[in-house]
């Protein structure tokens, strides 16, 4: 076991905190639109998708948490140099340190384009990716603590946004979810596929996971924060699914977001102007968090100080938001990623759960054989 | 994270310092003519300087005013002249004042003489007797000004440190309150008192002030709230991190709680510390008060916060950018009001802040009688003159006045200032990006206060880190056996203020 991570109780964080970190990282700009992806696939079954997906999100967790405590205190990238030796092991750190470059990339581009195309049309892409990236950089400067600060805040701060879908409801109907089952387990399972760009973030957990105090009690957080983004994923899809109408649904890219347009209050009217504009504060969390989990790899491959690579992560994905303008870019860019997020997200931390039991397994055999010989 | 200002650095020994010493283990001289003519000289020979002869050998210095001329007349002069006296040590008998010092060097008599001693010089003899009866001139204990409150006791500091310091004693009759007296400037000798519990307060927390204090190379130091600058967490930034205030009760309070208190001589205002950005909003009334009332009364200052920062950038926004979230029944009156209005919104906004701001600070700085005159030209004049001759809409009149007054229910007037000066960066923003703007700085500001610590403790304590049972005295007050625990801001060595007991709503 090499490589272990050494931290004073003073940078660590209390475990129930993890329920913030892993809602806050989860929820983002995905939750805006991701009704039409699903609703193509497997039609007003959605909601199962949705549900099926939230499931896989808790299987993965518990298999991330065990993989994690075969070695005590350390990180995803710890654990690889371990188990694949150092170049090997450097080289996925390098991909995965990739991996969270593209994802803030991903969350500040989508961002930005619906800043665009819901109130400012003609603002500069280059004036409000500079003006996020800035924000972020005087957050992830102020350390961990302030970053899972603003995790919080935005967790706690955002509940108000969930009573607002009660007031769709009055125009939905039921109907729209029967017959139940209709589609077959492919499309189903295909819709649930398709939540994979929505419903990461909690891989977080395989950088975070040293950084917490009471190492014991962090199941319990972590999968009431993943069951608390489920059961937001599933009111918002059936209040969706309810409320549209079979063809409109699939020609709505922003669903929730004109779910809000019919808000209206006495003092207040079209919603969605506020709630466009408050979502930076949703995804604050998203962008620092893997922000920080690309630096935590990034000082494993070479010796950087946070103020130096911050600025120069921002440089690259400053240009990289000017380079990817179109509408079809973006959507492109969205399932490619989604599509390697589900390997990365799903299909590997099992993959790795099992090689570090071998090599637990392996290691523990030789020892005996040490002590016999 | 603390960021220092040049002026904490370590100064650069001067090449002044060598001769000084010398100077400072100068004797005093045996010869009484001699003496007399050192201290001249060392004292610029001032004019109130008073050297008084009694035969056969005594000489006596003193500044006039600043001893107390009563006790030097009945138990100094009175003892002294009648009987012939040969040494030092037998005039200190003689002498019927608790604080007298033998000392043999110079520097001392003259430090004596400035702090209000007395010196005795008696002729053939290398020492003085330093008599302390120094004798400050303070104003009486007054009801505190600039925080009154309806119940509750009407008595705030003064400008003197002891009498100050008596105060606090009358309130906790304790002998844990520990009283530590600093120095500081090198010209003004300013006495400065580190108050706190002992037991109570954190020995690291209170180090660390100590050390900030002591670290400061300063020339003069007048006012309690400069020293306080110079002791934040973090110097620059708009926030304040320690509290001043002039109300006795609520220092005691604060000091009970395991935080710590400082008292500059010279200054009415003590400064309170670690302090979180929720305690800003609290008063000491609130705790006398019913805790419903208290409660509605804290709630009504968190919203005055928000609308005082928000409210003016919200319309600005709204007028400019998004004009969909105005409800139709409103956009009428609206439009009716602006319509005679040849300015965009912002400009509208920030000429009348402006306005506002200038009617706050003539009012502060204008006899109050000329003050209350000048409120009111200001107020109905300006503002209905504004209105009818077109150059701002009824609407947003109500608006700033509004979150004018808003700005003004923070207990803490430094707070206040700090909520006036911030709208306007967000003003500006909202009127070029609209709702966008004004999120970015709210985010900003949000990300600010989670950077700031108030003497290494969190700044929003007890919303993060969060501590639900702290938050029963935060925003809200809930009665009083329920708050039984010490804030975990402060570290408190002891972290009960009283055995938890179930509360019983009715007593048998």
């Amino acid at each position: 076991m090499k490589n272990p991570i050494q931290l004073s109780p003073k940078e660590m964080i209390n475990a129930y905190m993890l329920f913030f970190v892993v809602h806050g990282a989860q929820v983002g700009v995905g939750i805006q639109g991701f009704q039409r992806i699903i609703y193509q696939e497997a039609r007003q079954d959605a909601w199962i998708s949705v549900l099926l997906a939230g499931i896989a999100t808790h299987i993965v967790a518990f298999c991330m948490i065990k993989t994690l405590e075969i070695y005590g205190s350390n990180d995803l990238y710890g654990i690889q140099q371990d188990i694949y030796g150092k170049w090997m092991g450097n080289f996925l750190n390098a991909m995965y340190v990739f991996y969270c470059f593209v994802a803030f990339f991903s969350v500040l581009r989508n961002y930005i384009e619906v800043i665009q195309a819901w109130i400012f049309p003609s603002i500069g892409t280059w004036f409000l990716s500079a003006t996020l990236l800035i924000i972020i950089i005087y957050a992830f400067t102020g350390g961990l603590r302030v970053i899972v600060g603003v995790s919080f805040f935005s967790v706690i701060l955002s509940l108000w946004i969930i009573p607002m879908l009660a007031f769709p409801l009055k125009y939905s109907s039921v109907d729209s979810l029967f017959p139940i089952l209709e589609n077959d387990i492919r499309s189903i399972l295909k819709g649930a596929h398709s939540m994979t760009f929505t419903i990461i973030g909690f891989e977080i957990l395989n950088v975070f996971y040293p950084f917490v105090k009471d190492k014991k009690n962090i199941r319990k957080p972590v999968h009431l924060g993943l069951l608390f983004s489920t059961f937001i994923y599933l009111s918002v899809m059936l209040v969706s699914i309810t409320y549209y109408s079979e063809g409109k649904l699939v020609k709505t890219i922003w669903a929730t977001l004109t779910l809000f347009s019919f808000i209206s209050f006495p003092f207040i009217e079209r919603f969605e102007f506020v709630a466009v504009c408050f979502w930076m504060l949703i995804i604050i969390p998203n962008l620092c968090l893997y922000l920080w989990a690309a630096y935590r790899g990034v000082i494993r491959l070479v010796n950087i100080r946070g103020t130096t690579f911050v600025w120069i992560f921002s440089c690259f994905v400053f240009i990289a938001t000017l380079i990817i303008q179109t509408r079809t870019q973006i959507n492109t860019i969205n399932t490619i990623f989604g599509h390697t997020a589900f390997y990365v997200v799903f299909v590997y931390p099992i993959l790795l759960w099992l090689l570090a039991i071998l090599k637990k397994n392996f290691r523990l055999k030789k020892v005996q054989k040490n002590e016999q010989t | 994270m603390q960021f220092k200002l040049p002026f904490n650095k370590k100064q650069p020994p001067s090449v002044e310092e060598a001769p000084k010493e010398k100077e400072n283990l100068v004797r005093v001289a045996i010869a009484t003519d001699h003496f007399i003519q050192s201290i001249k000289n060392a004292t610029n020979n001032p004019a109130d300087l008073i050297i008084k002869t009694i035969p056969p050998n005594l000489t006596l210095f003193y500044i006039d005013k600043l001893v107390d001329n009563q006790t030097l007349n009945n138990d100094i002069i009175a003892n002294l002249q009648n009987k012939p006296h040969d040494t030092p040590n037998s005039i200190e008998a003689a002498l019927s004042v608790p604080e007298v010092v033998i000392s043999s060097l110079l520097k001392e008599a003259i430090d004596g003489i400035v702090n209000g001693s007395v010196v005795i010089h008696v002729g053939g003899f290398p020492q003085v007797l330093l008599v302390n009866i120094a004798n400050r001139e303070s104003r009486a204990l007054a009801a505190p000004e600039n925080e009154s409150q309806v119940i509750g006791t009407q008595v705030g500091f003064n400008e003197s440190l002891s009498t100050n310091i008596s105060v606090i004693r009358r309130y906790i009759v304790c002998p844990d309150l520990c009283n530590e007296k600093l120095k500081i400037g090198t010209r003004t000798n300013t006495s400065v008192a580190l108050l706190y519990m002992n037991g109570i307060a954190n020995n690291q927390m209170v180090n660390t002030l100590r050390q900030r204090i002591t670290d400061l190379h300063l020339d003069e130091l007048l006012d309690s709230a400069v020293l306080s600058e110079m002791i934040d967490d973090n110097s620059l930034s708009v926030f304040p991190q320690m509290l001043l205030t002039e109300r006795p009760d609520r220092f005691c309070d604060a000091i009970l709680d395991g935080k710590i208190g400082i008292i500059v001589d010279g200054s009415s205002l003590a400064i309170i510390c670690p302090q979180s950005f929720t305690e800003f909003f609290q008063s000491q009334e609130d705790q006398n008060l019913r805790w419903q009332i208290a409660t509605f009364v804290r709630l009504l200052r968190l919203a005055a916060f928000f609308l005082s920062v928000y409210l003016t950038p919200f319309y600005v926004a709204a007028l400019t950018f998004h004009y969909e979230v105005i409800p139709q029944a409103f956009l009428v009156p609206l439009s009716e009001s602006r319509a005679l209005v040849p300015f965009p919104p912002i400009f509208e906004a920030l000429l009348l802040e402006f306005i506002i701001e200038l009617l706050r600070e003539a009012g502060a700085r204008l006899p109050t009688k000329i003050g209350q005159t000048i409120g009111i030209v200001g107020g109905i004049v300006i503002g209905t003159a504004a209105v009818q001759a077109g150059i701002t809409s009824n609407i947003l009149l109500i608006i700033i006045a509004l979150s004018a007054l808003a700005s003004f229910t923070s207990p803490s007037y430094m707070m206040g200032n700090v909520i006036r000066l911030i709208r306007f960066p967000i003003i500006i923003l909202a009127g070029f990006w609209g709702f966008y703007g004004i999120m970015l700085a709210f985010c900003f500001i949000l990300i600010h206060l989670l950077r700031q610590t108030s003497l290494g403790a969190p700044y929003l304590s007890p919303f993060y880190p969060p501590r639900m049972k702290e938050m029963r005295d935060s925003i809200i007050r809930m009665p009083i056996p329920l708050t039984a625990k010490r804030p975990a801001l402060t570290r408190a060595k002891d972290k009960n203020k009283f055995e938890p007991e179930p509360v019983k709503p009715e007593k048998s």
